[in-house]
């Protein structure tokens, strides 16, 4: 067995490093750096209570912890235990601390259910079956060349930095799943190759409830929910958008013909 | 003799995990590079680097190779491993238990929830969770 070196001169010298270690990784490494001492500074950083009024927001007080979180940096107990010591009154934190226990709901429904981390939990409610929806994440949507500009920018942020906000998450989720009808465990998977934070129990049953294998109805947005959220952030144009502007009635024609009345 | 051991995988990369209360004080502890199972999970080099520069703050020895064969090489008394439910380390743990003797440390509850949860929707699981959720330490001590 071969001992590998801990200690480095700089980052880019233990960037180069792990290159020759796994020389088979794609893309570049993150801006986001890991350690423990990074994990504290976000922590003593997060403001609680501006999380649950501003979180849906592209721009929102959201802490980015997540990648620490789902590699043990940081515990879901004392991440918890220091929210609540910022705060008077802990129902002033409510979502974060709802946002937090979605993570345990989460590892609890994949430790009961281990088989649920690759496969339908229950048939789509979409009209289709599983079997006609793509086995593979097709190329466009691989290189953020879908064409869908508020698309594109989402993309080109999970794979430069592994680290998406979460309505982008879901944005992406609906997108692959719905817009472009690809079997959800096409696009986990894509997730997990580069976020940060890729955790199956997560990621695997968040794409399952947005694709409605794990929820009663699938997730579907528009382009004016995105111009709501991230509008001030990205182009959320109609012309460099046309695909996703519509009303949610247009497009549950569109999307899902097989379903007569209101998902 | 054979000396414990604690075998650390990517989902508990912090000193101050249960494994290491779990383990007798001063306990060798390794982090195995298996390649196969890197390169199985395809991760970027985005999330390589990560792992690799959090470990580098650890007191944890990063040994490359496979991590059955490494850990029967060592053939510790008794190995200490970090629960998790990411089935490619459930998977390796299921063959690790044939070569070693092994204890699963899990790791801090979040919330304490005594009767089974209904797992099929995340406001069951919530009405039973916010008891506790709101609690220094899940209610464990407080």
């Amino acid at each position: 067995m071969q001992q590998l070196q801990t200690d480095f001169q700089s980052r880019d010298s233990l960037i180069s490093y792990v290159k020759t270690l796994a020389p088979w990784a794609k893309g570049d490494p993150s801006p986001i750096e890991g350690g423990r001492q990074n994990a504290e500074l976000k922590l003593a950083s997060i403001d609680p209570k501006a999380y649950g009024e501003t979180r849906n927001f592209g721009d929102g007080k959201i802490t980015r912890l997540s990648p620490y979180i789902h590699h043990g940096i940081l515990s879901l107990s004392e991440v918890r235990n220091f929210a609540l010591s910022k705060c008077g009154n802990p129902q002033e934190i409510t979502k974060f601390i709802q946002e937090l226990a979605w993570r345990d709901f989460w590892q609890r429904v994949l430790t009961e259910h281990p088989d649920w981390a690759w496969n339908d939990t229950e048939p789509y409610k979409t009209g289709f079956t599983a079997s006609d929806y793509a086995d593979h994440l097709p190329d466009d949507i691989e290189r953020g060349e879908t064409g869908t500009t508020c698309i594109d920018a989402f993309i080109k942020e999970l794979v430069t930095t592994g680290y998406i906000h979460n309505h982008a998450r879901m944005y992406l989720a609906s997108y692959v799943v719905h817009f472009r009808r690809v079997k959800w465990q096409a696009g986990a998977r894509w997730f997990l190759q580069h976020l940060l934070d890729g955790d199956i129990a997560s990621n695997n049953l968040s794409w399952q409830w947005v694709a409605s294998t794990f929820s009663n109805k699938p997730y579907i947005f528009n382009l004016e929910n995105v111009h709501k959220y991230f509008g001030n952030l990205i182009d959320t144009s109609p012309d460099a958008n046309k695909l996703l502007h519509a009303s949610y009635e247009e497009l549950q024609i569109r999307l899902f013909p097989n379903i007569k009345g209101a998902l | 003799m054979n000396q414990p051991l604690i075998w650390l995988h990517e989902e508990a990369l912090r000193v101050t995990h249960p494994v290491f209360r779990a383990a007798p004080e001063g306990t060798r502890a390794i982090y195995v590079w298996d390649d196969e199972y890197l390169s199985q999970l395809d991760y970027s080099l985005k999330r390589l680097v990560f792992m690799y520069e959090t470990l580098c703050e650890l007191p944890v020895e990063i040994l490359r190779g496979d991590t059955v064969s490494i850990i029967k090489q060592i053939a510790p008394s008794i190995l200490y491993i970090p629960a998790t439910t990411k089935p490619h380390i459930t998977s390796t743990m299921s063959k690790i238990k044939s070569v070693a003797n092994v204890e699963v440390i899990p790791d801090e509850n979040f919330v304490t929830i005594t009767k089974a949860a209904d797992i099929r929707r995340f406001f069951p699981y919530w009405n039973m969770a916010q008891k506790t959720a709101f609690q220094k330490n899940g209610g464990i001590d407080a």
